[in-house]
């Protein structure tokens, strides 16, 4: 009989914690993450140890996979704010912080607000905003 | 910063060449199932809604999307090829929506339309605020948004 796969653990809706400060774990940008990147984006790179601004934001959805709360229900990420600061080169390692700004409860869901920063090995802010996240209540038992 | 001298065949296209109202259209670009498991493996965001096909048969798309992230990404790309060089500078900020869903098969283009100009971060930069619509092959516009690109000041 076939078997369907256990849920996946997520933070539904009701569990995000406003104001709590999340850190992931850093990651190392290489050559091989631009290249990968400008394969997918079809952008030639015009300088290979400057990483495209939008691979450290692509990154940071990873990166927040990782930290000790479980990843986010979400089912559909509505919008976001975003500001790029620093440049970003191979070598460096960012890594990312965010914090629930604020929840609003809607029928089918909640509406989380996330503010989130990345940040390189100098603690410098290369890149900060305002996400906007439509996530999933917790289903009936 | 990036020189447009570098990667633009056309020859430099500076700040003092671009002006308010100009709009430009991209090719299109097919979005494939190896676009997103790409971007899941680099991303790292192996979220259910683009990985896990029997999962989404059930929910309102009904089959696995790309992610956002993707969809603006290849957005990136797109006007690359669409735009003057200097209209797609060295990004500044951005403001963006994601209206809906980019599914597999999908084939989008963008229209983007150059909203302002004003005076850069320094003497040698412009900032140009361009608004952009991601378009799949029915009209529908999937995301939307404005980014602002630093771009140079012609020399002397």
């Amino acid at each position: 009989m076939r078997e369907a796969p256990a849920a996946p653990v997520q933070c539904y809706f009701e569990e995000v914690e406003v104001n709590v400060l999340l850190v992931t774990p850093g990651i190392t940008l290489t050559r091989a993450h631009v290249a990968l990147f400008a394969g997918v984006t079809g952008e030639p790179a015009s300088d290979p140890d400057l990483v495209p601004s939008l691979l450290p934001l692509s990154l940071s959805s990873g990166l927040g996979w990782r930290v000790p709360r479980p990843p986010l229900a979400v089912l559909a990420f509505m919008g976001f704010e975003w500001r790029f600061l620093l440049p970003v080169r191979v070598g460096d390692t960012i890594h990312s912080e965010s914090r629930t700004l604020t929840k609003r409860s809607l029928r089918e869901g909640g509406v989380v607000i996330e503010e989130r920063k990345i940040v390189n090995q100098r603690e410098e802010t290369v890149q900060s905003g305002k996400l906007t996240l439509l996530v999933a209540r917790r289903p009936a038992a | 910063m990036l020189s447009y001298r570098s990667v633009d065949a056309r020859g430099p296209v500076f700040f003092e060449d671009l002006a308010v109202g100009q709009e430009f259209t991209s090719p299109g670009r097919t979005v494939t199932e190896a676009d997103i498991v790409i971007f899941a493996g680099l991303s790292g965001d192996y979220n259910v809604l683009h990985t896990d096909a029997e999962h989404m048969k059930s929910s309102i798309f009904g089959e696995r999307i790309a992610h956002g992230l993707l969809g603006l990404s290849i957005e990136q790309g797109l006007a690359s090829r669409g735009e003057p060089t200097a209209a797609h500078g060295q990004l500044h900020a951005l403001k963006w929506k994601f209206k809906g869903p980019i599914k597999i098969g999908d084939t989008v283009h963008v229209r983007s339309r150059i909203a302002g100009k004003k005076d850069g971060p320094d003497a040698r930069l412009g900032l140009v605020t361009v608004e952009r619509e991601l378009v799949n092959q029915l009209g529908e516009v999937v995301q939307e948004g404005e980014t602002e690109h630093a771009v140079e000041r012609r020399p002397g």
